[in-house]
């Protein structure tokens, strides 16, 4: 039984990370379909229950971040990130124990991985209040869902930009 | 400008009577412009424009210092504070600017904006009740180079520490930084008090307001 | 007149030395059930809010938008708004009706109908209600680790001493910003010197905490702060949005974080719109709610001279706490910083947390003296250790510590000391010498350490930050120095960002690396004998304070 699940698991994850591979839109496909089956009773935590679903960006195992990989220079800062899918099982387990506004959360941060560390700071400032104009607000939001497939922070953005203008949060051109 | 002990006594008999009769802020609508402070005028000379002068340090003053306050929250007069300061920065020979910020009572926000009309970057910021800002105007406005946010412990000899290294940073030191007390009974003691304070003085914001170039001038 | 002699005793009581002032309620310095607080309203049209608590639509600020859009369960919410806010009341203080069903009505409520529910309740219910409602079943206790002079050999040998004290989250800070780098970095190989598994945090400002979690020398972050009115919202340099898109950029990076808020910040900044101090931290926990973020540190924090100095101020904080819980929130519940002069009070404060029990009891008990503490001092310091314990064993109330030996401790601090000593030399910062190691092996407070050169300090730091060196490169330079537990231990740290599962609810972690949240350790409490008991081990452990006196041995 266990072990059916779990095979089956496992196909599902590499299925869907070769679809995220071509797909230009990658990170977050997952949200509304792929409902695996994971349950937070039985699978969670995952490193501990379902390591075997956990993998880094480079593809490695938990198991292969070892200090002598470390030492050997094996492991790079980039393997000590957390993926898209890893972020979207979490969401599943944190819908199933009823808290929505995190899951949504977690997918947002899902849609946010392959967006670099310099950006991320650089748009978290535009978000920060009188640092931009609606349409560079726009023009952000557009890069994120264009570029990133960002969908959810797109709108996120989307709303912001709507709400700055009606409050006069926006910097003055 | 020299501090002579004349005027160290008569700061320390003012703190102390001030400290005296430390009666909390009585609940009242904003109050009328005070007095003039005793040994103060700030003469407003029209909108505060960016400095082109690398050697100038600006010194933003909150909406009520000065004008509708007078004193720190330890009673040190306004006049004393600003005095010292500008003697810091000028003991380092460089210019200091005034200019009283009037969007905003945020000591941060109120020290990032004389920071950005600095023409060497560096600006002071001051609330009436004594908290005070270090900026450099390349920073994020809740970062700073040193904060002093515990307005009770600040003295006159604190100020014109204050003014000193924001002129060395303004010449491009890393001066090492203005001591801090930290004396963590502060808040019990005086954190109300602050509140008050600040509420009063975040009653004369005006958000569409422009900063103002100030004359000072001492008696 | 002529002096009372008992008016001049007790004029001369530490309590005397309180700030304490009358409510103004229309600039908002009121608790709680201000007479300008809203009253709770909500319509739903389209599945939208066109109403909340008296304000139409077209006249929401940004706070109440995102509220309403985000943060509220819409489909109770009718439902709710109609029952009897006293009938809601004790229903969460029943311990027949179970926390799921409780969470279920409450978070479908209003910001003005949660206040209006625990304005029925007094602080004995609070905390019945507190120990129903918290997510996580075992409570526990969060730390600051800071020093006067940013000291990060000190700074190592406390957050080393902190983990066997028991902390499992300590919370570090600066005097001087640009030493952020050496202070994280000193307290993340402290603390995992002391014990693996230890969450550790530098507050500062935003944008440079995410770098510094970004980096690997953090593991979470704590310092993100929100306001209840869009006035502070906006002087705090943020608005609900930047936050929310904060807290995913966290979480994109594996990296847990909680928001901060707390009573009394709004009157505190000048911007209260004549609400009360509750009123408005409810905002806030609605706020941490609709980002999605996992949890809040409240309970007034750097503000509590705020509610402090005014009636029922105390009775607030706790309500904010409990506030936080019923909206499915880990609560790191403050107690963190000096409140007051007298030994009293600043105990009856703690004991509304203590007694219950919360994820974070304190979110900052100061493992240093406070003269040390740069977060202004906390409610208890590094010299309240023993009585700590004491209330633990009086009390038989689990707060999270164990009694320590002094030669564990001075080991600890010792190795401590040479790891980060190892670690500075593998990365060329300027040299830590064994003088140095000696005195924080045996120092109190940064008192008792020989100074540092600060303006070299910096500009290394400076270098750090602005350099490629990560986590990794700190884990290497342990284990090639001889210290492979250590090394072990931040590895451990940096691959829980890979797994993501310490991003959940009310996270903590192990020793052996297993985290334990409110997905699998929730909170099951349902009157005597069930939720939280303290087993005969931990029972031993905090029965057995080193002094207490053999009868075999006595006479």
């Amino acid at each position: 039984m266990m072990q059916e699940n779990l095979i089956e698991e496992i196909v599902r994850e590499v299925l869907k990370s070769l679809q995220n591979n071509q797909a230009s839109a990658p990170a977050c496909k997952a949200q509304s379909e792929s409902k695996t089956s994971l349950d937070p009773a039985r699978d969670y935590p995952l490193a501990t229950k379902r390591p075997e679903l956990v993998k880094t960006p480079t593809g490695k195992s938990l198991s292969d971040i070892t200090l002598e990989a470390v030492l050997k220079g094996e492991i790079t800062p980039q393997d000590v990130r957390i993926t898209p899918e890893t972020l979207e099982m979490q969401a599943e387990i944190a819908e199933k124990v009823g808290r929505h506004q995190f899951a949504r959360n977690l997918r947002r941060a899902a849609e946010l991985t392959h967006i670099p560390d310099q950006r991320i700071l650089e748009i978290y400032r535009a978000l920060r209040p009188y640092r931009s104009t609606k349409e560079e607000l726009l023009a952000i939001a557009d890069e994120l869902e264009q570029k990133y497939g960002a969908r959810m922070n797109a709108t996120l953005v989307r709303e912001a930009a709507e709400v700055y203008e009606r409050r006069g949060r926006l910097r003055s051109a | 400008m020299q501090i002579s002990e004349q005027l160290v006594r008569q700061v320390v008999q003012e703190v102390l009577a001030s400290m005296g009769q430390a009666e909390p802020a009585k609940a009242s609508a904003p109050e009328a412009p005070a007095q003039p402070v005793s040994g103060l005028t700030l003469t407003e000379l029209g909108p505060a424009q960016p400095g082109t002068k690398a050697d100038e340090v600006v010194i933003g003053l909150a909406p009520a210092f000065g004008l509708y306050q007078t004193k720190t929250i330890l009673g040190i007069p306004h006049a004393v504070v600003l005095r010292e300061m500008i003697a810091g920065i000028e003991e380092e020979g460089l210019r200091a600017r005034v200019i009283r910020v009037r969007h905003t009572s945020d000591v941060a926000f109120v020290a990032h904006t004389a920071a950005k009309l600095s023409g060497s970057g560096i600006g002071i910021g001051i609330q009436s009740r004594g908290t005070t800002v270090i900026h450099q105007k390349d920073l994020d406005p809740l970062s700073n180079l040193e904060l002093f946010p515990q307005c009770p412990l600040l003295k006159p000899e604190t100020y014109r520490a204050i003014g000193r290294n924001a002129a060395r940073y303004a010449k491009g030191g890393s001066p090492n930084p203005v001591p801090t007390e930290n004396d963590q009974m502060a808040r019990p003691k005086y954190q109300a008090v602050a509140a008050v304070l600040h509420i009063k003085e975040t009653e004369h914001v005006d958000r569409n307001a422009k900063p103002v170039e100030l004359a000072v001038s001492f008696k | 007149m002529k002096r009372s002699k008992r008016f001049e005793v007790l004029e001369n009581r530490p309590v005397h030395q309180d700030g304490f002032v009358h409510e103004w309620a229309e600039v908002g310095l009121v608790a709680m059930n201000g007479p300008n607080d809203p009253k709770p309203s909500i319509k739903i049209e389209n599945g939208r809010v066109v109403e909340m608590d008296g304000k139409p639509r077209s006249e929401f600020d940004m706070i109440d938008q995102f509220i309403a859009d985000h943060a509220i369960n819409l489909e109770l919410a009718e439902k709710v708004a109609a029952m009897d806010s006293r009938e809601l009341a004790k229903m969460i203080v029943d311990v027949n009706v179970p926390r799921s069903e409780i969470v279920k009505l409450t978070t479908a409520m209003t910001p003005a109908k949660i206040c209006e529910v625990v304005g029925h309740m007094n602080v004995v219910e609070m905390m019945m209600a507190l120990q129903k409602m918290r997510a996580r079943k075992t409570p526990d206790i969060q730390c600051h680790v800071t020093s006067l002079t940013d000291n990060p050999v000190q700074i190592a040998a406390d957050a080393a001493e902190a983990a066997l004290r028991g902390f499992n989250e300590m919370e570090t800070t600066v005097g001087i910003v640009r030493y952020a780098p050496f202070n994280a970095m000193a307290l993340l190989i402290g603390s995992q010197t002391g014990r693996g598994g230890v969450l550790t945090q530098c507050a500062l400002e935003e944008a440079t905490e995410l770098q510094l979690g970004m980096k690997g020398f953090t593991a979470y972050a704590e310092t993100i702060s929100v306001y209840g009115t869009e006035n502070v919202f906006v002087d705090g340099d943020d608005t609900p949005w930047s936050k929310a898109f904060l807290a995913s950029a966290y979480a994109s990076r594996g990296l847990k974080m909680r928001f901060t808020s707390g009573t009394g910040s709004e009157v505190q900044m000048g911007y209260a719109e004549g609400k009360s101090m509750l009123y408005l931290e409810a905002r806030c926990v609605y706020i941490t709610k609709g980002a999605g973020v996992q949890g809040l540190q409240n309970g007034s924090i750097s503000c509590i001279g705020v509610p402090g100095a005014v009636p029922g101020g105390i009775r607030a904080v706790l309500a904010e706490n409990l506030i936080t819980t019923m909206l499915d929130l880990e609560v790191a519940s403050g107690n963190d910083q000096t409140f007051s002069h007298s030994d009293i009070r600043r105990t009856a404060r703690t004991m509304m947390q203590f007694l219950p029990g919360t994820d974070f009891i304190f979110s900052g008990y100061s493992a240093v003296p406070n003269y040390d503490n740069m977060f202004a001092g906390s409610n208890f310091d590094a010299e309240d250790y023993d009585d700590y314990l004491v209330l633990q064993r009086d009390l038989m109330v689990d707060g999270g510590l164990r009694p320590v030996s002094e030669e564990e401790v001075i080991a600890i601090r010792n190795k401590a000391a040479r790891a980060l000593q190892a670690v500075f030399k593998e990365l060329g910062l300027p040299p830590i010498t064994d003088e140095e190691v000696e005195a924080a092996t045996y120092a109190h407070g940064s008192k008792d350490m020989p100074p540092r050169n600060v303006v070299e300090d910096l500009k290394a730091a400076e270098e750090l930050f602005k350099g490629p060196a990560t986590g990794l490169d700190i884990v290497k330079a342990l284990a090639k120095n001889g210290f492979e537990d250590v090394a072990n231990n931040v590895l451990g740290m940096l691959k829980q960002r890979v797994s993501g599962d310490y991003l959940h609810t009310s996270s903590i972690i192990d020793k052996n690396f297993v985290v334990k949240s409110a997905v699998n350790d929730p909170n099951d409490y349902a009157g005597p004998g069930t939720g939280y008991r303290i087993s005969p081990e931990r029972w031993e452990e905090i029965k057995n304070i080193p002094w207490a006196m053999r009868p075999d041995q006595i006479g």
